[in-house]
C-alpha cells in the first residue's frame, strides 16, 4: 500500500488562506476573516478476525467570514479553484445583506482577550509517534483489541462494533486585521461495542480510549472496560420505583456534565436559553466542586492555541467550590456582555462559522476512591451506562430523564444488575443532591472534550416497574 | 459531472489488483442555512461541497476512499491507492454501463437558488412574529430555514449507472416560553424533498404556532409519574418508537452480525397481528424519499411485517448479496464522504381500524404521549429510551393535564406484542436518524396506538 500519500497532509493551508484573501476586493467588505482546515482521516472497521471496511480521506475546505456595515455573511467551499473561491467570497457577502446589523459585528481586537497568547507545546497536541504506525500497524492494532477481548471472558459471543479511527488535521486562519496562525493535531480513538450471553440473557456494554498516536491507546483497558460492562450486566433485573441514592460512573457523570454546560455559554444566558441566568456568584453546588473549562490542558483533546476565530484559549475556572464564577464567551457575547473573550468560539468545520463551545470542560476530582463512595451508600444504585440523554434531557428547561443500567449497591456493595431503570431529576437539583466527588478522572470526546470522576448524588427517583 | 469513459476507467482501475465490486459515487452540493434567533436573522450561510467516493470490496472487505474534487488525476490517484491495497486472487470486468430506472419521478416547482434570499429572510420574520404572538409567555424563538440543491451520480461495475437531482427544503422552529420559575420549549418541523413549494402543503404560520403551542401548554405541566401505565402513543412522530426499538434491528448488517433480536425471526409472528409495518421510499415527496438509493438502486416499497408476521429486513446491496436476497433500495450514505449501509427510509405503522378517541377512552388511568424528543436503543437487545416532550396524563378515559420529565423505556419486541389497538389515523414526521456517524433524512409515521404497558421514568410516585 502506498501510505506515503496519506502521512503528511502537504495541503499547503498558508497559500490556500492568503489566495483567497487576495480575491476580496478592497472596499467590497468592511473586514473579513478566513478558516481553512484540511484533515488525512483513516476509519477500519474489523469484524470476526477481519478488516470489514477500511476508508481513507484526504480533504479541505475554507469558510470565508465578512463583515459588512455591521453585518455578517458566511459561505464556505470544498472546491479551492478561483472560481469556485470567488463564488464563495460573493455568496458571503450576498448573505451580510439579509443577516441583522449590529454594533458588535466586528473582528475581536487583543484588547479583548482574557488570556495572553502563549506557546503551548505542539508536541503535545501533534505527535510526531503518530506517522510511525502504517496502515498495516493500525489493523494490528484494531486486531489485538478484537482478540483480546474475545478472550477475556467465555460469556463474550460476538463483538459487532469495533472501530479504530484517526485522523492528522490542520487548521488555519488568517484575517483583516493582520492576524494570520495554524495549528496541527493528531488523534485517535478506538471503540468496541460487545454481546454477551448466559442461557436467555443478552448484554452489551462498549467502552473506548482516545488518544494522540496510536502507541498511546491503552487497549487492555477498553477491552477489560468493555466485557466488565457487558458481562456484569447480564440478567438484569427491573427493580420498584424509589427514591435512592445513586453513584455515577465518571463517563455518565461527564454526559450529565455536558447536560449542565449547555447552559453555561454566554450565547444560551443571553438569549434567556439558560438555567443559570443572573445566578453568577450564587452557590449552585451543596459541595465546593470547581468546575475547568481549560483550553491549553496538555493532554486534552479539544486543546489548541487559538480558538474558532483566532482568540487565545485559556483555563477558566466556570464554578469554584460549587459558586458560578463566569460563563464561556466567544468575542460577540463578549462584547455584549462588556466582558473579554474566554477562547471558546467553537466551529464544527469550516462549514460553520463560530459558535460558543466547551474546550476541556471537566470536574476536578477530589482524592475519595469509588470504594470510599460506595461505602457510603447503604441502598442504592451503581450508574453504569445511560441512553437517551439527547432526547431525554433537556439543558433550557433543566428536565433530565433518562434511561439506565447498572448495579444494585446493597451497604457499600455490589449486589445485582439492574435493567430498564429511569433516572429523573432537573439540573438545578441534581447540583444540588451532588454529595461526594471521587478521584478516577475520565474524558468524553463529545462537543468538546468532557471530564469527570465518579460522583456520588444522594436522593435520585430510579424509576422501574 | 464527469464522463463516462472516465467512470469507466476508475471503475477498471479500482479492480486492476482484484476484487468482486468497484464503484464511484459522485456528488455536487449547495446547501443554505438561515437561522433566526433573537428576533432577527443571527447567520446566513452558504456551502458548496463537491466529491467523489471510490469504493472497492472483495470478499466482505471494503476499501473505501473519498476525493474532494473531480480532477483526473486525483480520482485516478485513488483509485491507484485503493488498488494497490486489495491484492486479490478474485478478478472480473467492468459491464457496459446502463442508465439505472426508477418509477419515483417527481417535479420540482420552486428550486432553493431561485428564490431570494430576502424572500426567505421573511419566512423566518414571520414564523418569529407568530410564534411570539401566540402567548406573551414566549421569549425566545430558534428557527432555521435550510435548502439544498444535489446531483448525484452513482455508477458500478455491474452496470448501474443513475443520475438524480435532488431538492431538500426545511423549516424547523425551537420556542421557549416562561412562567415564574417555569420553562419549557416546543419544537416542530417541517421537511420535504422539494423546493420552496413546500409551503403549500404548511404554511410556516403553522408550524409556528404549533411549536408555540407544545411550548406554552407544557408550562403547566405536573411531574411525571414514575411506574408501568398503559400508554396510547399519537400519530405521526409516535412512529419514532417504531423505528428506533424495530427497525434497526431489521436492517440487515445487523442481522447478519446476529447482533439483532429479529434475527431468525422472518416468517414468525413477531408483533399483535393488527400490526402492518412498511418502509417506503417511494412516497412523493417525503423526507425519507429518493429516486435511487446510495447505491443507485431504485427506491421501492418494502413491508416489514404484515399482521404480525415479520417478512422482510432492510437491505443495502452487499448484505443483499450476502443473505441472497433483491435489494430493498435502502442501501444510503450522509454524503460521498461516506460508505453506504442498510438504512431506513421512511417508515411507519400502517392504519388498522379503531377510531382515536375511542382509544384513549378504553383506558382508565394512563398517559397519553403525543410528541417524542428522540430517543435512542441497543437494537442487540431492542432496550429503549424515549423523552416524551408533549405528553398528558389519561384519567377515566379522556386526557387531563400535561406532564413534564416523562421518558418511556422498554424493549422493542415486548412492546410489538403487547400493542393492544391501532387506530385509523395514519401521519407522518421528518426527522434525522444517526447511525455509524452517518446522519440521514428519514421519516418515522404511524396512527395513534395504545401498548398495555410501558416503564414512565417520571418523579411522581
Amino acid at each position: 500500500m502506498r501510505e506515503d500519500r496519506y502521512k503528511n497532509p502537504e495541503t499547503d493551508l498558508v497559500k490556500i488562506c492568503k489566495d483567497a484573501a487576495s480575491k476580496i476586493e478592497k472596499g467590497a467588505v468592511d473586514e473579513f476573516e478566513i478558516y481553512a482546515a484540511s484533515s488525512v482521516q483513516n476509519e477500519i472497521k474489523i469484524y470476526n478476525g477481519d478488516v470489514e471496511s477500511l476508508s481513507f480521506s484526504d480533504s479541505n475546505g475554507i469558510g470565508i467570514r465578512v463583515f459588512k456595515n455591521k453585518s455578517v455573511g458566511y459561505a464556505y467551499t470544498e472546491v479551492l479553484d478561483e472560481g469556485k473561491i470567488r463564488d464563495c467570497i460573493e455568496r458571503a457577502i450576498l448573505n451580510s445583506a439579509i443577516t441583522s446589523r449590529e454594533k458588535y459585528n466586528y473582528l475581536p481586537k487583543e484588547s479583548e482577550f482574557r488570556y495572553k497568547r502563549k506557546k503551548i507545546d505542539s508536541n503535545a497536541i501533534f505527535k510526531e509517534d503518530f506517522l510511525r504506525f502504517s496502515i498495516k500497524d493500525k489493523i494490528n492494532i484494531a486486531k489485538k483489541l478484537e482478540i483480546l477481548t474475545k478472550g477475556k471472558d467465555r460469556k463474550v459471543v460476538n463483538i459487532d462494533n469495533l472501530v479504530y479511527d484517526d485522523s492528522i488535521s490542520e487548521v488555519a486562519i488568517l484575517n483583516s486585521s493582520g492576524f494570520f496562525n495554524r495549528y496541527k493535531t493528531t488523534v485517535c480513538i478506538i471503540y468496541i461495542n460487545v454481546i454477551s450471553k448466559q442461557g436467555e440473557a443478552t448484554s452489551t456494554g462498549d467502552c473506548f480510549d482516545c488518544a494522540r498516536s496510536p502507541g498511546d491507546l491503552n487497549l487492555e483497558e477498553v477491552s477489560a472496560g468493555a466485557v466488565k460492562k457487558s458481562v456484569s450486566m447480564l440478567g438484569g433485573k427491573k427493580i420498584k420505583s424509589q427514591k435512592v441514592d445513586i453513584i455515577l460512573d465518571p463517563l455518565v457523570s461527564a454526559q450529565f456534565l455536558g447536560v449542565i454546560a449547555g447552559g453555561l455559554t454566554a450565547d444560551s444566558v443571553q438569549k434567556g436559553k439558560s438555567l443559570f441566568r443572573d445566578k453568577v456568584g450564587e452557590k449552585i453546588f451543596n459541595i465546593n466542586l470547581d468546575i475547568i473549562d481549560d483550553g491549553t490542558m496538555a493532554s486534552g483533546l479539544a486543546t489548541s492555541p487559538f480558538d474558532g476565530e483566532g482568540v487565545p484559549k485559556g483555563k477558566t475556572i466556570v464554578f469554584k467550590n460549587g459558586i458560578l464564577n463566569t460563563f464561556l464567551y466567544n468575542i460577540y457575547t463578549a462584547r455584549k456582555d462588556s466582558t473579554s473573550s474566554t477562547g471558546n468560539a467553537s466551529r464544527a468545520s469550516y462549514s460553520s462559522p463560530p459558535d460558543v463551545g466547551l474546550s476541556n470542560f471537566y470536574i476536578k476530582p477530589s482524592s475519595s476512591t469509588l470504594d470510599r463512595l460506595l461505602s457510603l451508600v447503604d441502598n442504592g444504585f451503581y450508574v453504569m451506562d445511560i441512553i437517551g440523554l439527547h432526547s431525554g434531557a433537556n439543558p433550557i428547561s433543566g428536565e433530565m430523564s433518562v434511561g439506565a443500567k447498572g448495579l444494585w449497591i446493597n451497604k457499600g456493595s455490589l449486589e445485582f444488575p439492574v435493567k430498564e431503570a429511569t433516572i429523573a431529576t432537573d439540573i438545578l437539583s441534581f447540583c444540588k443532591s451532588v454529595d461526594m466527588i471521587g478521584s478516577d478522572l475520565k474524558f468524553l470526546p463529545s462537543g468538546g472534550y468532557l471530564g469527570s470522576p465518579s460522583l456520588l448524588v444522594r436522593d435520585i427517583m430510579v424509576g422501574g416497574s | 459531472m464527469i464522463s463516462e469513459s472516465l467512470i469507466k476507467k476508475i471503475l477498471k482501475s479500482l479492480l486492476k489488483s482484484g476484487g468482486n465490486f468497484s464503484e464511484v459515487y459522485i456528488q455536487k452540493k449547495i446547501a443554505n442555512n438561515i437561522k433566526l434567533e433573537d428576533k432577527k436573522i443571527e447567520n446566513c450561510s452558504s456551502g458548496y461541497e463537491l466529491g467523489c467516493g471510490l469504493r472497492l470490496c472483495f470478499g466482505d472487505i471494503t476499501f473505501y476512499a473519498y476525493v474532494d474534487s473531480l480532477q483526473e488525476e486525483k480520482l485516478l490517484n485513488a483509485a491507484e491507492i485503493l488498488s494497490s491495497a486489495a491484492n486479490s486472487s478474485c478478478s472480473r470486468n467492468v459491464l457496459n454501463l446502463t442508465a439505472s430506472k426508477s418509477s419515483y419521478n417527481i417535479n420540482i416547482d420552486k428550486y432553493p437558488g431561485e428564490i431570494l434570499p430576502e424572500a426567505k429572510k421573511n419566512i423566518l420574520l414571520e414564523v418569529d412574529k407568530v410564534s411570539r404572538d401566540y402567548s406573551s409567555n414566549v421569549i425566545q424563538v430558534t428557527s432555521r430555514l435550510l435548502d439544498s440543491e444535489e446531483e448525484i451520480c452513482i455508477a458500478n461495475c455491474d452496470g448501474v449507472y443513475s443520475f438524480d437531482k435532488v431538492v431538500k427544503t426545511m423549516l424547523a422552529v425551537n420556542v421557549v416560553a416562561k412562567k415564574g420559575k417555569e420553562v419549557r420549549t416546543g419544537y416542530k418541523s417541517l421537511a420535504r424533498t422539494c423546493g420552496y413549494e413546500i409551503f403549500n402543503l404548511k404554511s410556516p404560520k403553522a408550524i409556528a404556532e404549533k411549536a408555540s403551542r407544545i411550548a406554552v401548554t407544557m408550562l403547566d405541566a405536573v411531574n411525571a409519574p414514575v411506574g408501568t401505565f398503559p400508554i396510547v402513543i399519537g400519530p405521526a412522530f409516535g412512529g419514532v418508537i417504531f423505528h428506533e426499538a424495530c427497525g434497526h434491528g431489521l436492517e440487515a448488517d445487523a442481522i447478519l452480525k446476529d447482533a439483532s433480536v429479529f434475527n431468525g425471526k422472518l416468517g414468525k409472528k413477531i408483533a399483535n397481528s393488527a400490526i402492518t409495518a412498511v418502509d417506503d421510499s417511494t412516497i412523493p415527496y417525503h423526507w425519507g424519499s429518493y429516486k435511487f438509493d446510495g447505491e443507485g438502486h431504485h427506491s421501492s416499497r418494502t413491508v416489514l411485517i404484515k399482521d404480525g408476521i415479520l417478512r422482510n429486513y432492510i437491505y443495502d446491496l452487499k448484505t443483499a448479496k450476502k443473505s441472497n436476497k433483491p435489494q430493498t433500495g435502502n442501501g444510503r450514505r450522509q454524503s460521498y464522504k461516506h460508505i453506504p449501509i442498510p438504512r431506513m427510509s421512511n417508515t411507519y405503522i400502517d392504519n388498522g381500524k379503531e377510531e382515536p378517541e375511542s382509544i384513549i377512552k378504553s383506558v382508565n388511568k394512563g398517559i397519553y404521549a403525543k410528541e417524542f424528543a428522540g430517543g435512542q436503543v441497543d437494537p442487540v437487545t431492542g432496550d429503549f429510551v424515549f423523552g416524551v416532550s408533549e405528553g398528558y396524563l389519561i384519567e377515566n378515559g379522556s386526557i387531563s393535564v400535561p406532564i413534564k420529565g416523562a421518558t418511556l423505556i422498554g424493549n422493542g419486541p415486548e412492546v410489538l406484542v403487547k400493542v393492544e389497538a391501532i387506530g385509523n389515523d395514519l401521519d407522518f414526521a421528518p426527522g434525522f436518524c444517526g447511525k455509524d456517524g452517518q446522519s440521514v433524512s428519514n421519516e418515522v409515521g404511524q396512527p395513534t396506538i395504545i401498548v398495555s404497558g410501558i416503564t414512565v421514568g417520571g418523579t411522581k410516585i
